[in-house]
């Protein structure tokens, strides 16, 4: 359900579909998953006709919460209070800038964006796909098609999204191993410790002060390079 | 001649004065271009017409061709620029509410010439000590001369903006309704959303960019770089028009009138007395209530300033690595190189007869006062160029200049536990 502070605040411009909740919670026996978990959705549309056509789309499947003329700091308090599992946007919305900066000021909790598109060249725009855009809707939207777009951004985003947090480790941990190594080098060279010395009282900082060896060894290395000038 | 069609992005600001009066006085058709220009609400979508081929050229934040150049997504290495449109021209301006409490809190640092961030530091700690919320600042967009502006005033008075403050996205024409509305604290922004701020009686302007940076690149000419290198002919076109068009914006003389045509409905679409003191730098607020002229609050084309610095796209870099939105192995020479590409400019300048700099990367911050850049095809007037606090920019010395800053995202990281570590290895 939407919680109250949220409808007082942006009450005007927020609809709220308790009534599709309602109707999923009456079909539980075909639509179990839907019911205990109804997909949030935060559509954020100056077009009334499409707009009314993904709630129509998403009728049985989703909350719809429509936020137009909800801009800035305004917009970003309302998607951290509803939490949506995925955003649909206008790509010509005054509020891309300020949902972008989520996904780079907050790199937390990045959420799958499905964008309106009405332009002679769309298939270019697959490359915003980095941007955090998981899917583009061109003209010709039907209520049928909405769900299986969502469904589809939502997935793609997760494919997306695992594949950037895997790539981001493999990364970190190769700069990992390469500072550790130039420490650990360092340690035995300026310090005399043997190598296992070396990277045994890396280990025991890390652990007293519980962070990652990486920072250790970074900061083995700049204070053994500030003292030897 | 065939004309060629071309479509060029804006946004609601001042800024667009370059390209409004290249269109409104003809001098697109001079040079067989039909151009239609689209005026975008946000610098997202602005730069997704553009990778994708809706628009052929963009009057865009000159940090986003860097950020594309230095290979930041969602579209790595595909834009450049030749032509810069204009220097300077935006401002920071806070909440009467915010501007009370740092009279009332610092009452001494408030009369200090350009107004350092000082007195809203003390602002900032008072907050913290009594439990009250973060101050929330905007700006248009993490990769804009706003943000790094910003970052650049309040971490020169020793306030952390990624912590101590809050900074938001908001595009420029909804700051003032969203100050209005107590959702922000202060904003920086381009103008004419400063002024209709003061105008309005919501908020002060504390200071302005050229203040902070004086004779800092603000919106470039974006385009493609596939563009650039099929049509080398009509981007040389297209530069001479808004060359022309900048030389008549410049003169003084000019400026009212160019006021005019960019308040009219298709372009900036405010009233006349709002957009008026940008354009002609006349009774301009500062220091939250000082009136005063500042002919260089804007700058079109004097000063070199259509000339893409090379060494400007390598500040931006640093701020970039500052921030933490790139990591400090970047390649600045290569990613700078990409971003901004001045022979094409050279040869625009040449063919028009205006002196052209024949080096590409200058000291920046390093002039106090107007200075003659010799390295020219003529002797060129430059303007001062210096930062608030003093420090100089050299392109030749990135890393100690980098090193230089305590206040980063990229120090921070480390900076805390090494002090007992220190104690540890000794």
């Amino acid at each position: 359900m939407i919680s109250p502070p949220i409808l007082q605040k942006y009450g005007p411009q927020l609809t709220s579909h308790s009534k599709q909740i309602d109707q999923a919670i009456a079909n539980k026996g075909q639509q179990d998953s839907l019911a205990a978990a109804p997909l949030r959705v935060l559509l954020i549309d100056d077009l009334p006709e499409r707009a009314a056509l993904v709630e129509q789309g998403l009728s049985d499947a989703a909350i719809v919460h429509t936020a137009n003329q909800v801009h800035g700091r305004a917009l970003l308090d309302l998607i951290a209070e509803i939490q949506p599992d995925v955003i649909i946007v206008d790509c010509y919305s005054p509020g891309r800038d300020s949902i972008e900066s989520l996904r780079t000021v907050a790199q937390n909790n990045p959420k799958p964006i499905v964008m309106f598109v009405e332009e002679e060249n769309p298939s270019g725009f697959q490359q915003a796909i980095d941007a955090g855009v998981s899917a583009y809707v061109v003209d010709g939207l039907t209520p049928k098609r909405v769900k299986p777009v969502i469904d589809v951004a939502i997935a793609r985003f997760k494919v997306m999204d695992g594949l950037r947090t895997e790539l981001k480790k493999t990364k970190d941990d190769l700069a990992a191993r390469k500072v550790i190594e130039k420490a650990k080098g360092m340690l035995m060279h300026k310090r005399g410790m043997t190598e296992d010395e070396a990277f045994a009282a890396m280990r025991t900082m890390s652990q007293e002060r519980g962070s990652p060896m990486k920072d250790i060894a970074e900061n083995v290395i700049s204070i053994l390079g500030l003292l030897e000038g | 001649m065939n004309q060629h069609n071309l479509a060029i992005g804006f946004a609601r600001l001042s800024d667009c004065a370059v390209l409004t009066v290249a269109k409104e006085r003809g001098l697109f058709e001079k040079y067989n271009l039909n151009v239609t220009l689209k005026r975008y609400k946000s610098w997202a979508a602005m730069r997704d017409g553009l990778a994708n081929k809706v628009i052929d050229a963009a009057n865009m934040l000159a940090p986003m061709v860097v950020a594309s150049a230095a290979g930041i997504s969602p579209y790595p290495e595909i834009f450049t620029s030749s032509f810069a449109f204009n220097l300077n021209g935006n401002a920071i301006t806070v909440s009467n509410a915010l501007f009370q409490s740092m009279q009332h809190i610092s009452p001494d640092t408030m009369l200090r010439r350009p107004l350092s961030a000082h007195g809203l530091k003390h602002v900032v700690d008072v907050r913290k000590a009594t439990g009250q919320p973060k101050l929330v600042f905007a700006h248009v967009y993490h990769y804009s001369m706003h943000a790094y502006i910003l970052k650049y005033w309040l971490a020169s008075a020793g306030i952390d903006p990624d912590q101590d403050v809050e900074l938001v996205v908001i595009p420029p024409s909804q700051m003032v309704d969203s100050l209005r509305a107590g959702q922000i604290d202060g904003y920086c922004v381009g103008e004419p959303w400063n002024n209709t701020a003061v105008l309005a009686g919501l908020g002060h302007t504390l200071i302005t960019s050229s203040e902070i940076w004086s004779g800092h690149i603000e919106k470039v000419l974006a385009v493609r770089h596939s563009w650039a290198n099929q049509h080398e002919d009509i981007h040389l076109a297209l530069i001479k028009a808004l060359l022309e068009a900048a030389v008549w914006v410049d003169s003084p003389n000019n400026r009212l009138t160019a006021a005019q045509m960019i308040a009219s409905a298709e372009y900036v679409d405010a009233p006349l007395d709002e957009i008026v003191s940008s354009l002609t730098g006349k009774n301009r607020q500062t220091g939250g209530n000082l009136r005063q002229d500042m002919p260089d609050f804007n700058v079109f084309h004097r000063y070199a300033a259509n000339f893409p610095w090379i060494s400007q796209a390598k500040w931006i870099l640093t701020q970039m690595v500052r921030w933490g939105q790139l990591t400090d192995d970047v390649e600045f020479d290569a990613a700078a190189s990409s971003a901004f590409q001045p022979e094409i400019y050279r040869k625009a300048a040449a063919e028009l007869n205006i002196a052209a700099p024949t080096i590409n990367e200058k000291v920046e911050g390093a002039q106090e006062h107007a200075w003659v850049l010799k390295e020219a095809t003529q002797p060129i007037a430059m303007g001062a160029n210096q930062f608030i606090d003093g420090r100089v920019f050299n392109p030749a010395e990135i890393n100690s200049y980098l090193n230089g800053f305590s206040n980063s995202s990229a120090s921070r990281a480390s900076e805390a536990s090494k002090t007992d570590i220190e104690v540890q290895l000794n």
